[in-house]
């Protein structure tokens, strides 16, 4: 098969594990403590949900401009504030010279974009759980951690499953953040930047169908994964 | 199971069908236009580019001359680019006259996606007053028309080179680089913007190095004219990555794309040259207080080259009619006489400021830019008419069909040897194979 | 319980700073004209405050100011429709997966699910053949339709999880009244349901909100042109101007805030409703 043959091509499929192992790690744990967080009634709550939300609503595009000019090694916030505090001491970059770098760093940018769903998803369950099952909890002994462990954890498994679906579909699919940040480069391309480059650059849609249905399946096989492992019906 | 539990599984029935729809192709459809293709008065034709429209007065006047009214819609570059393959490829209308850039033009005239122009217009009679013509032709057709004459230049920010005692600007790269290091030497810690990122610019960038260091990068029949050490190609990349590595580029610059090395590095004063530059940018960037912090500073340099000035590598955009057109020969019409020299040197400012289109380069006909030349109304505009004559398309016979996957084999393994991961004579042997490949047909 | 609070404040202080840095970075950016930005160091704060940006973007006499406030009121409208489209079909169909027993409903759920695999490339193509031989690109039906299309799995699986968790004695004692289906879900389901309703309604307002690739194929003019997409517009061949896309992107995210604000009610009491109250 042809697509396998291509560097391009072997590269953004390592690439692209990468930023769904770090994608969904990162957006469940992340979503899963905002949740919990935002589980119990305070003042400003609803405030702080509001804030939240809002890296969901900016545009890729403008997305992209402003983590290039948090990221980048000549004029970035990063190098500004590491080295006003003195913790380097000349600018430093780094996208494009070690893989793993980049790719982590892109993908902060993407967790950064879909936490806010990820803890929507698994606030809503939380907000299902009746009170007075932490209240018994709580009698026979529970601490926090106990009660968030036993309780919590698995009352809202079917949120996290569908939190995690969701990471796995956008990590999956990840392309305008390395596609900014890191250009078409073999350190962080994904298999959707190089579907795009097929379908839309060489014009070649039967090639680009093949990559895509590539990524079907690992959806489906991951999600299936994720399914099994994660789902647990709750009725309470 | 009465009526109303039935329609909650209509409901569930049809979730699953508008979803399944997504998945489904669709029925092909024919959109054409039906006896009205060739009317050219009373209609109104959609021009869709990435460029402003022009003055209402002119588009008003040519509506009065010719009957033909123009919806203008402005689209980002890459956005535009997405808009017409996918409706080329559902066979779908979109637009009566739309941007045809150098680079696809083997690709278009391959997949028949514009009407052949030759149809329309005088094309050989055009070649002569329009250089770029011939690069828009490929397989015998001419898919588009060049309405404009942007191509690359050097610039220098003279002030820069003046504090280093530099006043003769350099006419050789050995020179260029000379001063670079004087440059360095009086203060400037990286003078050279050469932008490493793996996209685009990066290629363009090196075909302009090649260009003056006197050769191309493929021949007439695709193969690679780089590969031999001391081969044009391969000196360009081995003096753009040493740059890099002797430090008169800054070592970040492994992730700058070409337009935010020319807006943070250049326009901000942190850079003091770029080798290849867009013609145009000294006027509608660097000149520009609210863009730019060395207004007055940056000018153009005629290219330099081995023994003596180099040649310019031409990126004009072109203006072509989709297939799917509803009026083919009035969005004809239109281009003619947005091409024409009168046009055109309004665009570019010989008739004041009411015809001016604004972030016009150059115009592509030589009469046109005669009689702006003679008005003495552009931003360095004398240095742009001399190179223009002397400048050149990348692909004189137009670009090849497989040019996207060539340059993406430029770009990412350029991009890799600045990065570090693997050394220029890699890159140019990865490129060679890629081009062989490719021109032979797999 | 003290222990609790200290982590729940840590926690809040984190979501804080880690959504506020980058969004604190764009609104920066967008009160500094090109020249100022990216400087070495970085302006911490805008150097000479100017709201120049927004004048060029909202309230100028321009191209482009047209073309903004078109789009915001084609973006609000595109996505307020697909919202409440796709919440009232979810509803019927999470209800029926996650109540009622049919043949073929595991089948179905699942291929339901399952569309959601497909990559966006993969259906743009068919989707642009469908809508132009139904008349419907360029309208707003055409590009509801799809998000409705795209969104519609997603919502469905939220409350189907949110309805099967909901304690089944309340509908079994209204159906033994004799309600009907319908009345039951109406009177009994919803009611209890309407944190996952609510979130469900802001996920699939916000997903629209961020939608590029469909609506920039299926748009031609100001008639449809969400803002995402004359954002995108804003930049030039040669250059990006940063300062007024960030800008743009302001705007972006204070109108879902506004919104949010002037449904604050709504949304708040039935996000955060549920039985920790």
């Amino acid at each position: 098969m042809r697509l396998f043959g291509d560097d391009a091509i072997t590269s953004s499929i390592g690439n692209t594990l990468l930023y769904v192992l770090i994608g969904v790690a990162l957006s469940t744990v992340l979503g899963i403590a905002f949740a919990v967080a935002l589980q119990r009634p305070f003042r400003g709550r609803s405030a702080v949900v509001a804030i939240l939300v809002l890296p969901w609503a900016l545009p890729g595009v403008v997305e992209g401009i402003i983590w290039v000019s948090i990221w980048d090694g000549n004029t970035g916030l990063l190098n500004s504030v590491l080295t006003s505090a003195h913790l380097i001491d000349h600018y430093q970059v780094f996208l494009g010279h070690n893989q793993l770098l980049t790719v982590f760093l892109t993908e902060i940018v993407q967790v950064w974009q879909i936490t806010p769903l990820s803890t929507l998803l698994i606030l809503a369950g939380l907000q299902n759980i009746p009170a007075e099952i932490y209240e018994s909890a709580s009698i026979d002994g529970a601490g926090p951690w106990g009660s968030f462990t036993r309780l919590t954890l698995p009352l809202v498994r079917p949120g996290i499953t569908v939190a995690m679906v969701q990471a796995v579909i956008a990590t999956l699919n990840v392309f305008d953040q390395p596609y900014v940040l890191n250009g078409a480069a073999a350190t962080g391309s994904s298999v959707t930047m190089q579907t795009y480059f097929v379908t839309f650059q060489n014009l070649d849609f039967g090639e680009g169908y093949a990559l895509s249905l590539l990524i079907t399946i690992a959806t489906l096989v991951i999600s299936f994964i994720v399914l099994k492992l994660v789902y647990r019906p709750v009725e309470f | 199971m009465n009526s109303r539990t039935r329609a909650l599984r209509i409901g569930a029935g049809v979730t699953a069908l508008v979803a399944a729809g997504a998945a489904l192709t669709g029925c092909s459809s024919t959109a054409s236009g039906g006896g009205d293709a060739d009317k050219t008065t009373g209609v109104t034709i959609s021009v869709v580019l990435a460029v402003d429209p022009p003055p209402k007065a002119t588009l008003d006047q040519f509506t009065k001359d010719t009957g033909i009214t123009v919806k203008w819609s402005n689209v980002d570059w890459d956005s535009l680019q997405t808009k017409i393959a996918a409706a080329a490829t559902a066979k779908t209308y979109f637009a009566d006259a739309t941007d045809v850039d150098w680079s696809r033009v083997g690709q278009l005239a391959k997949l028949k996606w514009f009407h052949p122009m030759q149809d329309y217009l005088n094309v050989s009679k055009l070649k002569g007053d329009m250089p770029q013509l011939a690069s828009f032709t490929d397989d015998g057709q001419t898919v588009g028309i060049p309405f404009d004459a942007s191509y690359m230049v050097t610039t220098v920010n003279k002030k820069m080179f003046a504090d280093a005692g530099i006043t003769t600007m350099p006419t050789t790269i050995d020179e260029y680089t000379a001063d670079l290091k004087k440059v360095q030497a009086g203060g400037v810690q990286y003078p050279l913007n050469i932008p490493f990122a793996a996209s685009e610019g990066l290629s363009t960038y090196w075909y302009e190095t090649t260009g003056a260091f006197g050769g191309k990068v493929l021949d007439g029949a695709g193969k690679p004219q780089f590969t031999s050490k001391s081969s044009p190609g391969y000196k360009a990349a081995e003096w753009m990555i040493g740059a890099l590595k002797d430090g008169l580029v800054a070592p970040a610059n492994i992730n700058v794309s070409d337009s935010q090395g020319m807006q943070t590095l250049m326009a901000k004063g942190a850079a003091a040259s770029i080798f290849s530059d867009y013609s145009g940018n000294v006027g509608s960037l660097y000149n520009v207080p609210s863009s730019s912090t060395v207004t007055g500073q940056v000018e153009y340099i005629p290219t330099p080259g081995v023994d003596g000035v180099g040649p310019n590598l031409t990126n004009a955009d072109g203006i072509g009619i989709p297939m799917t057109a509803k009026y083919p020969k009035a969005a004809a019409t239109f281009i003619k006489w947005f091409t024409s020299t009168d046009a055109q040197a309004g665009f570019a400012g010989a008739d004041g400021p009411s015809k001016v289109l604004p972030s016009y380069a150059l115009p592509s006909r030589l009469s046109a830019v005669d009689v702006l030349n003679k008005k003495g109304s552009l931003d360095g505009g004398d240095v742009l008419a001399t190179l223009l004559k002397d400048s050149k398309p990348v692909f004189p016979d137009g670009a090849p069909s497989w040019y996207p996957e060539f340059s993406r084999a430029v770009y990412t393994n350029l991009h890799a040897a600045a990065a570090g991961t693997m050394t220029v004579d890699q890159a140019i042997k990865k490129i060679a194979d890629t081009a062989n490949q490719l021109a032979s047909g797999s | 319980m003290r222990r609790t609070h200290w982590g729940r404040w840590i926690g809040v202080a984190f979501i804080l700073l880690w959504t506020l840095i980058p969004i604190y970075w764009t609104i920066n950016t967008s009160l500094q004209t090109d020249a100022q930005v990216t400087s070495r160091p970085a302006n911490y704060l805008p150097p000479t405050p100017t709201l120049q940006n927004y004048a060029a973007l909202l309230t100028a006499d321009t191209d482009t100011a047209q073309a903004m406030r078109a789009s915001i009121m084609n973006i609000v409208i595109e996505c307020l429709a697909a919202t409440i489209v796709t919440v009232l079909l979810s509803t019927l169909a999470a209800y029926a997966f996650a109540r009622m027993r049919f043949r073929g409903r595991q089948v179905l759920f699942y291929a339901v699910l399952a569309t959601m695999a497909f990559p966006a490339y993969t259906t743009l193509i068919p989707i642009y053949k469908i809508m132009s031989w139904l008349g419907l690109v360029n309208t707003y039906t055409g590009i509801v339709l799809v998000y409705v299309s795209g969104f519609l799995p997603l919502a469905t699986w939220i409350l189907y999880n949110y309805m099967s968790s909901l304690p089944r004695s309340i509908e079994e004692a209204a159906t033994v009244d004799g309600a009907s289906r319908l009345k039951v879900l109406w009177h009994v389901v919803v009611p209890l349901a309407r944190p996952g309703i609510v979130s469900t309604a802001i996920i699939t307002f916000l997903f629209a909100w961020g939608q590029f690739l469909f609506p920039l194929v299926l748009s031609s003019d100001l008639s449809t042109e969400p803002l995402t997409v004359a954002i995108a517009a804003l930049q030039g061949r040669h250059t990006v101007p940063f300062s007024l896309m960030s800008a743009a992107g302001v705007l972006a995210i204070a109108i879902p805030a506004v919104i949010a604000l002037l449904l604050n009610r709504y949304i708040v009491s039935g996000l955060l409703a549920g039985s920790v109250k």
